[in-house]
């Protein structure tokens, strides 16, 4: 259970690290509707990994 | 039942990663984009695709009069297919076309970079001498339907005796 645990926050770092990357690399070129909607997948992301580790019991 | 509705919360987020993702590449990557590297006196600076627009309001070249300003034109090709356009570079002043610079057809492979370079002798472009105030004059670029312009700025240039 633990290893998994390790797991999964190894993942979301490397989600977090990826997303920082592009963002810092890309958000300059992108259009203000490829923002916007940018914006609303990265709340829908954190909004259902937190339902994810709400029904996990965390 | 309930891990089931735990696993769905889990692809809701992993495709909302994706689409994250696949916007930054279609949106963010995939396209056309331009940059010019400019003279600044001794320097060069490169101006990128993204900074066009805050160059346009406030940004200006800056070469003395006597020297030879040279501009390096590059366009990136971030598509799947091949990219043609006609690239034409002119010099104006005052609403006023001065002369043409270059007229060129460019044809970019895929995933590929072209490169033009041009050089601007002020002393032809102001034959009267140095300018006591300084001169400025406007480079625009046009490719395709796209149209660029740089502000130069000519001072007088007063060598070291």
């Amino acid at each position: 259970m633990r290893l998994e645990y390790i797991l999964v926050g190894f993942g979301i770092l490397l989600c977090l690290a990826g997303i920082g990357y592009l963002a810092a690399e890309y958000v300059k070129y992108l259009s203000e509707v490829g923002k916007l909607v940018s914006l609303f997948l990265t709340v829908g992301m954190f909004a259902f990994l937190g339902k994810y580790f709400e029904a996990l019991g965390w | 039942m309930a891990t089931k509705r735990r696993n769905l919360f889990l692809y809701l987020a992993i495709a909302c990663f994706i689409g994250i993702i696949a916007i930054f590449i279609t949106d963010g990557y995939i396209g056309v984009y331009d940059a010019i590297y400019i003279p600044m006196g001794e320097r060069q600076q490169k101006i990128e695709a993204d900074q066009w627009e805050e160059w346009d309001e406030d940004g200006r070249a800056e070469v003395g009069w006597g020297e030879k300003a040279i501009f390096r034109y590059e366009v990136d090709n971030r598509q799947f297919s091949t990219y043609s356009a006609d690239i034409e570079v002119s010099v104006w002043h005052t609403e006023e076309k001065v002369r043409d610079l270059l007229s060129q057809q460019v044809s970019i492979a895929a995933f590929d970079k072209g490169q033009l370079q041009w050089v601007i002798d002020t002393a032809e472009l102001l034959p009267g001498g140095a300018p006591e105030q300084g001169y400025e004059f406007t480079v625009i670029i046009k490719r395709g339907e796209i149209e660029r312009k740089i502000i130069v700025y000519m001072y007088p240039l007063h060598p070291p005796k």
